[in-house]
């Protein structure tokens, strides 16, 4: 006899409650955005959106204690935009975001400053 | 002046296209929200935020994922691929979990299909039927 809830019981067993059902993000969009990474991407196989969807769970689980890490040394209790920001800055492995979340800091900061003195 | 209509129109063509490229708000809402406080508040543009983020993760490891994939003359990115990214990347420490998750999708998989309705021959002890199950089987 086949055991019931065994396929579930594997993928919902990484530390999060089965309750979401199975994966907590859609594999298909996954997909979507794997394909748009490179024109290199030719083949997925089905299971690395599989393996994304776990990875993203980690990876978001571990960028958002980082920012609560930020918002609790400004004490404050709400997550902003800019303790993301500052999580991301502060740790190396999060080096590849650091365009994204702070666009004009690294590059030109003159011209930052020239926009906003142009908006006065 | 309103001009509201006209963004409203060319503002719902580049939602559509930005949502495809990002991964649902509620569901990230809700892995960000489980591993909070509970007294913890995040804020919409957080949100968004890290939207952005774990597609830029996504694309990042992809990229690095299907390169080694082209070193190799192979077309089709896999898990094995995936994971061996990562820990290129500096993700070490998701790399073991994420092994041992692919690896139990992949034993489960390969029962599922190859025994479709044969019960007498699982016999041999095997280390998913090990893991999984707790009730003994029946031969």
């Amino acid at each position: 006899m086949r055991q019931a809830g065994a396929y579930s019981g594997i993928l919902s067993g990484g530390g999060i409650s089965g309750r979401t059902g199975p994966h907590l993000l859609p594999l298909a969009r996954i997909k979507k955005i794997m394909k748009k990474s490179s024109v290199d991407v030719k083949m997925i196989s089905g299971e690395a959106p599989l393996v994304f969807s776990k990875a993203c769970e980690l990876f978001i689980e571990e960028l958002t204690k980082r920012s609560w890490n930020m918002t609790i040394q400004g004490k404050r209790r709400t997550v902003h935009k800019e303790d993301v920001a500052s999580a991301v800055v502060t740790t190396d492995v999060f080096d590849f975001l650091i365009d994204l979340v702070h666009p004009n800091a690294s590059d030109h900061p003159s011209l930052n400053e020239e926009y906003m003195d142009k908006k006065q | 002046m309103d001009d509201s209509t006209t963004r409203f129109t060319t503002g719902e063509d580049e939602t559509a296209n930005q949502q495809e490229r990002l991964l649902p708000i509620a569901n990230v809402g809700r892995i960000m929200k489980q591993i909070l406080p509970q007294n913890a508040k995040i804020s919409k543009e957080a949100k968004e935020t890290m939207q952005e983020c774990a597609s830029e993760f996504i694309s990042f490891v992809t990229g690095e994922a299907s390169e080694k994939c082209k070193k190799e003359r192979r077309k089709t990115v896999n898990g094995d691929d995936v994971c061996w990214a990562m820990g290129t990347l500096g993700f070490d420490d998701y790399a073991p979990p994420l092994k041992r998750y692919l690896d139990r999708y992949r034993e489960v998989e390969d029962d599922r299909l190859a025994t479709p309705q044969r019960n007498e021959e699982e016999g041999q002890p095997s280390s998913s039927a090990a893991e999984f199950s707790s009730i003994p089987k029946p031969f």
